[in-house]
């Protein structure tokens, strides 16, 4: 099907993946972070400035489509601008480490401490976003896809009560959570439509509901309505992103009306577009620790060509790359898309 | 703007050198006429960068023993790759202050836990035998636990005889000033490797449940 189909821009390819329309080739995806120390001395944008200045943090992110040939561009590298708007402590780190919420000095301790701060948009930790969304659109808009990022409530949870407290919050007390995570839910939207405003093409919607610690029950229990809700409220394609093994809630996140799921290799490409369907478009997951920080390019191109295979509509890392990442191994994902293309269709 | 080059596989990389602006330099590997050459590279663009590759090139030179041509790639006189042994090179190499004077290090290094000096002697074949002025079991046990710390960093093998003491290159050519370099690492592997994990986990972004 796909050969039938006009060449398109960077932007074009990857909008259409997320309506989940015929593409003329699979579009290769950033929803996450491809930032890496080597970049950020080619364009003299490190961190921490470049979480925190807009022109760093645009010309970093730029490098993800004039270096590695990305089809997207996504400037917010971290996933604290937020809560540091909401008021986290942050520990900002060097330029090879990235930044961190001081979870074990929680701001709040009760629902009723939960308080989304009038300057949340003006902080400039968030202003730092939008100002870097608008660069990028004016510069890159009609070429490539500019992707933002507004982290959801069980995330923000984890940022502002510490991991352990939200989780307990979560156990003894249902109600209280449901109550919590509706009234972080406004930071969500509030900041997902600002950077609309600002230009952005698509959001991704972390919402750390990962494998590890939480079930697909409670995922349907605590975040399945609140995700419909969020595609209800936030007018433009979601990318929802969760970590680590997730095909026991895919069924529900299909059922969110989000328009794709960035997923993690945890989860083989074929079992999860069985869960799929296509209901909601996938995006991933090549393998990060091991594959793109540690392996070869050959590797990198064994990975993605499962996903193509499996018909997986959008291809690109997992998450956020670790930033000694090779630069050779990231600008295999496009050139091994092509490549298949070529000998596919 | 500068752009992304290709120079060949990135092999090492130390991500903030702590003596010239936190710059990142990397080591890469590539291929001259059928032998292993390494290029030291940064993408900063800062006014003395240039410069700090150069000093960087030049303590592998007196530290590994290595040979640069005109175009600034380094190899070894055999020709070989060595990478596990030019890692090092390249990471010790980056310690080195600017207008520190760099001296190849000695075959002769002394061993903090048995407090025994260890000496290397380099034998005929590119064979290095590893020697210890203690005596007894324990002085034993140290000599071959260095000896095969040697093998490990240097992906050296053991000699033909199968002397856990001794210990040649695949290339089996000599490589004192190597060899030297790896012995001031070679009694305490399990720190170095420790090392690497911490270097390796440093950058990786975890979700906010697997943080602390």
């Amino acid at each position: 099907m796909q050969h039938t189909v006009k060449q398109m821009s960077g932007r074009e390819r990857v909008l259409a993946a997320l309506r989940n329309e015929p593409t003329d080739r699979t579009p290769v995806c950033n929803p996450t972070s491809v930032a890496t120390v080597e970049l950020m001395d080619l364009v003299d944008a490190p961190f921490p400035q470049a979480n925190r200045e807009p022109e760093l943090m645009a010309r970093l992110a730029a490098t993800g489509y004039t270096e590695l040939g990305f089809d997207t561009i996504m400037p917010v590298f971290t996933i604290i601008q937020e809560s540091s708007a909401l008021g986290c402590k942050i520990q900002w780190e060097q330029k090879d480490n990235w930044p961190t919420v001081k979870m074990r000095e929680p701001i709040w301790e009760d629902v009723d401490d939960i308080n989304i701060p009038k300057d949340f948009l003006t902080h400039p930790d968030t202003q730092c976003v939008l100002e870097a969304i608008k660069i990028l659109k004016k510069e890159y808009g009609d070429e490539v896809a500019v992707i933002g990022k507004t982290m959801g409530p069980w995330s923000l949870g984890y940022h502002c009560f510490g991991v352990e407290p939200f989780l307990l919050l979560s156990l003894d007390d249902p109600g209280k959570t449901k109550l919590a995570l509706d009234r972080m839910k406004e930071a969500t939207v509030q900041f997902g439509i600002a950077q609309i405003e600002a230009g952005a093409d698509a959001l991704t919607l972390p919402d750390h509901a990962t494998g590890d610690l939480v079930s697909g029950e409670y995922y349907k229990r605590y975040l399945r309505d609140l995700h419909i809700e969020f595609v209800e409220r936030i007018p433009i394609p979601l990318i929802l992103h969760i970590c680590g093994r997730t095909v026991d809630r895919m069924e529900y996140i299909a059922q969110t009306g989000m328009a794709a799921f960035h997923y993690d290799s945890k989860n083989e490409p074929k079992e999860s577009m069985d869960i799929v369907q296509k209901r909601i478009a996938l995006i991933g997951n090549i393998n990060n620790p091991e594959t793109l920080f540690a392996k070869e390019p050959e590797d990198v191109k064994i990975e993605v060509v499962k996903n193509l295979e499996a018909g997986v509509p959008l291809i690109g890392p997992e998450c956020a790359i670790p930033l000694q990442t090779t630069i050779e191994n990231l600008q295999e994902i496009p050139i091994a898309v092509q490549e298949w293309h070529r000998k596919n269709g | 703007m500068a752009s992304v080059v290709n120079i060949g596989r990135r092999i090492e990389l130390v991500p903030i050198d702590p003596h010239f602006k936190d710059i990142t330099i990397a080591l890469y590997q590539q291929e001259l006429e059928s032998r292993a050459v390494y290029r030291v590279h940064t993408y900063s663009s800062f006014e003395g960068a240039e410069n700090r590759i150069q000093e960087v090139s030049y303590a592998m030179r007196i530290l590994g023993g290595m040979q640069q041509n005109n175009d600034g790639l380094l190899c070894f006189p055999c020709g070989d790759k060595h990478e596990a042994a030019c890692r090092r090179v390249f990471l010790e190499a980056c310690k080195i202050a600017p207008d520190t004077s760099i001296q190849p290090r000695p075959l002769k290094t002394l061993d903090k836990k048995s407090k025994q000096t260890i000496t290397v002697d380099s034998v005929e074949n590119g064979i290095y035998s590893v020697r210890s002025n203690g005596e007894g079991r324990s002085a034993e046990r140290r000599v071959a636990a260095i000896a095969a710390g040697l093998a490990k960093l240097g992906e050296m093998n053991n000699s033909k005889d199968n002397d856990p003491n001794s210990v040649v290159f695949p290339c089996g050519q000599s490589h004192d000033e190597l060899v030297g370099l790896l012995l001031v690492r070679a009694p305490n592997v399990r720190v170095i490797l420790r090392e690497e994990e911490s270097v390796a986990a440093r950058g990786v972004l975890t979700a906010p449940s697997q943080q602390s």
